[in-house]
């Protein structure tokens, strides 16, 4: 069969020879998934100082000096962004996705390695051109993440001159990147699965990372189009989405442009980006729910189902990012509803989570801390979700904190629980090492704990009615002083937790030199990457033959057998009958 | 409008999931059994990436035709600045034709190298490829044709979407002319007595024929769109 001359083909063809073709030009899935992490972890460090000089400008203003309103909004935009597309975006799809869906269907590595080579590097190129915006004059866009039009490329934004531009264009490279990362994901998992594994046999996280690169390579040619045609009407005044203006006083040659349609473009791909993220995040603590519960995921089929279904469903929700911008007020009843239909198959998710933990034997290790972590964050979000989903609940709460308390809950801190705790379990695989558990302890707690702090008391002065997207808020009456302190009490929580993030690198690095050599399966799971004749595995995986899968990826606790976990490559026992 | 559209690829989507699923299966009370890991597809690695590739390719065009529609209908603006249709260029249905006689010459090499005549492949492939060209040279004379015109400026937006389709489309063909020039080139040498050379160049033209198909129903897709708004 086709797939089989693939999946055993001997990869002498690039087989690394070098130091340069050994880690830089690499083609390994398991070295580019790694180089794609170390990226998207240290612009999200960059992201990550951003929100802190906002933080301080909110809750001490007035303070800072060097804090301007023209510098507020850059960092605004840029943390945002680089938050969500270059760093949870290409984290999990380009990271994790890269180094699990090989290992875990059992093959040698992607199927064009050499397009999956060149997706990491022409991702660092995104980078860099986003990078290169805070050093060109003007500064970075200052428009928002969502960089609405008109005011994205009209005079008086900040970054008007080069920064839209450079934004945009990193955001094209991105995509192109993302696409041929996506084509390599999904066509692996279809045509790269080692011997009897089928699709309904692969462990979650392949699900989820393969879900979420399907609505990836559909949804991104939206933010395509979005930016390409804004890019025209800044570059050459094309009037797609600029509509006749009068800015500065004088009449901008601008007129027709619809700014709704760039609107309905941005969260036709941006809504399903939400899920991009999660699907893999879910997709990720179900494993880690299951390895360390030492049970069988509960509702395996349903979990996939729901994970096909929120996939599907992402797709006709976008408009609920736009019921204050204008709409026939049935459009606003019918992507409500669709809104609420979406919570049928998370909510079975959540419950099938906590039916996993229910009963099972428990190992709090620091994967499992994070998972559990998750899944207080994931309902919190999520429920506040169900809020601003109504249409009529959201228009009052619609640009107040309330709104960045439910998305930073939801798609912020959720998938980075998610993060954390895969980094903290498959550490061992991709280094050889244990990570330190003291320290990982003290980076959960003080994350957990800190996170709260921060966006549970956003939703108070959400609902008390403050502003998003302010620089400063004067003597409002919208802000009491009990506001004011509030405000000042997230600032703190805030740097707290920024801090708790150095104890991982920290941690990272400490254990990569110091720590704890690893065994082959610390943790006792059963899913193909464990079973690897090297730990870390080498080049093409698997030594001389590929592994054959003869069960699920969830047989822990099987009553009778030996161990409380059977790998997925144990051939049945033939004398049992 | 781009509902409907979207709601079409949804659906095929969903259906082409359903036909490559068992979903019925019960994985955790099939221990052992080895099940054959291809359920559904049979084709190769290759071919499917290109699928998928179509797949984004579809999406990325539906995308831009949606917003055209809506830029059309719902545009904020009236009088003089409402939408005004480009008074296309004649040469587009010349333009049409050399494309279908492209898609042809490559059925034409992709049936011949299909039963080894490499000899008859080799021409004909390449002459889909000059046949290309010169599509995209009439696609260019179209846009000086409608700029000699002196009528369109960039803030007309039915010019300046004909430029952008035309030009994104171009661009896709340009791409695809990189392809089949490397494959070209890879083919001049080719010996009809190597099995496996004439199986890697019957994988390659195949896959820029089903290319340059698709290409052909989109453009014709975009040509109807352009035509008759």
């Amino acid at each position: 069969m086709a797939y089989v001359a693939i999946a055993d083909r001997d990869h002498h063809l690039h087989d690394p020879q070098t130091f340069v073709t050994k880690y830089i030009w690499s083609q390994d899935h398991k070295v580019i998934a790694i180089q794609y992490g170390s990226v998207a972890i240290l612009v999200g460090l960059v992201a990550l100082g951003l929100s802190l000089l906002m933080r301080l400008q909110i809750g001490f203003p007035e303070t800072f000096s060097f804090i301007t309103p023209y510098s507020y909004y850059q960092f605004v935009t840029m943390h945002g962004m680089i938050m969500v597309i270059y760093l949870l975006t290409a984290l999990f799809l380009g990271g994790f996705g890269n180094y699990l869906i090989p290992l875990m269907c059992g093959a040698r590595d992607m199927v064009f390695p050499y397009m999956n080579m060149l997706s990491f590097w022409v991702y660092f190129l995104s980078v860099i051109v986003l990078i290169a915006s805070f050093f060109v004059p003007g500064g970075p866009t200052g428009a928002g993440w969502t960089l609405y039009p008109p005011q994205a490329i009209a005079e008086g934004t900040s970054g008007v001159d080069w920064g839209i531009v450079l934004m945009l264009v990193s955001l094209a490279i991105f995509i192109v990147a993302f696409t041929m990362g996506g084509l390599n994901y999904v066509t692996t998992v279809l045509q790269a699965r080692c011997r009897g594994m089928t699709l309904m046999r692969m462990p979650l996280s392949v699900w989820g990372i393969f879900i979420a690169t399907i609505l990836g390579l559909f949804a991104f040619p939206a933010l395509l189009v979005a930016a390409i045609m804004l890019l025209l009407d800044r570059a050459i005044g094309t009037s797609f989405f600029m509509p006749a203006l009068i800015s500065m006083g004088t009449q901008t040659g601008n007129d027709g442009g619809s700014p709704i349609l760039f609107q309905h473009l941005f969260w036709f791909f941006g809504h399903p980006e939400v899920y991009i993220v999660a699907l893999p995040a879910f997709g990720i603590v179900s494993d880690l729910l299951a390895t360390h519960a030492r049970k069988n995921i509960f509702g395996y089929r349903m979990m996939v189902w729901a994970i096909v279904a929120i996939g599907v469903l992402s797709f006709v929700v976008w408009a609920h990012h736009m019921y204050v911008s204008g709409m026939n007020p049935y459009f606003g009843f019918f992507f409500a509803t669709t809104t609420l239909i979406i919570a049928v198959p998370t909510a079975i998710k959540v419950y099938n989570w906590i039916l996993t933990l229910w009963r099972g034997d428990i190992h709090f290790t620091l994967p499992m801390l994070w998972a559990c972590g998750f899944i207080f964050t994931f309902v919190h979000g999520g429920l506040t979700g169900l809020f601003l989903g109504n249409v009529t609940v959201d228009l009052p709460l619609s640009d107040t904190y309330f709104v960045i308390g439910h998305f930073h809950m939801v798609m912020g801190v959720s998938p980075v629980m998610v993060l954390f705790g895969a980094i903290y379990h498959w550490f061992p695989k991709m280094t050889g090492k244990m990570a330190n558990e003291t320290l990982g302890k003290i980076h959960f707690w003080m994350t957990f704990l800190g996170t709260y702090a921060i966006y549970l008391p956003m939703h108070y002065l959400g609902i008390l009615g403050m502003p998003r997207r302010y620089y400063a808020y004067g003597n409002t009456e919208v802000l009491p002083e009990s506001g004011v302190i509030v405000n000042q009490g997230i600032t703190i929580a805030a740097i707290i937790v920024a801090v708790a993030q150095l104890i991982f690198l920290v941690n990272v690095f400490y254990s990569l030199k110091k720590g704890k050599p690893a065994e082959e399966n610390p943790w006792r799971a059963t899913t193909l990457e464990w079973q690897t004749p090297d730990t870390p595995p080498k080049h093409g995986n698997w030594g001389p033959k590929l592994p054959v899968v003869y069960r699920w990826a969830y047989d822990y606790s099987v009553p009778g057998a030996d161990r409380d976990f059977i790998p997925q490559n144990e051939p049945p026992r033939e004398a049992k009958a | 409008m781009m509902t409907a559209l979207l709601i079409a690829m949804l659906t095929g989507i969903t259906i082409w999931f359903l036909v490559v699923q068992r979903l019925k299966t019960k994985p955790w009370a099939e221990h052992g059994v080895i099940v054959g890991s291809q359920e559904g597809l049979t084709s190769s690695a290759p071919r499917v990436g290109l699928w998928v590739f179509l797949g984004v390719v579809t999406s990325l065009f539906l995308v831009f035709v949606g917003a055209y529609i809506m830029r059309k209908d719902h545009g904020h603006g009236g009088g003089m600045h409402a939408w005004v249709p480009v008074d296309d260029p004649d040469v587009l249905w010349l333009n049409t034709a050399v494309l279908v006689l492209a898609s042809v010459a490559m059925q034409i090499a992709r049936n011949a190298i299909a039963r080894g005549a490499v000899a008859k492949a080799k021409p004909t492939f390449a002459m889909g490829g000059l046949l290309t060209v010169l599509f995209l040279a009439g696609q260019v004379w179209a846009w000086r044709q409608l700029s000699a015109t002196g009528l369109y400026t960039a803030e007309t937006p039915a010019y300046a979407f004909f430029i952008l389709l035309t030009a994104v489309h171009g661009l896709h063909l340009v791409g695809g002319l990189f392809v089949l020039a490397r494959t070209a080139l890879r083919m001049r040498e080719l010996d009809p007595g190597n099995a496996v050379a004439l199986a890697r160049a019957d994988m390659s033209i195949g896959l820029c024929t089903t290319y340059w198909h698709f290409l052909l129903v989109v453009w014709i897709g975009l040509f109807w769109l352009l035509m008759t708004t």
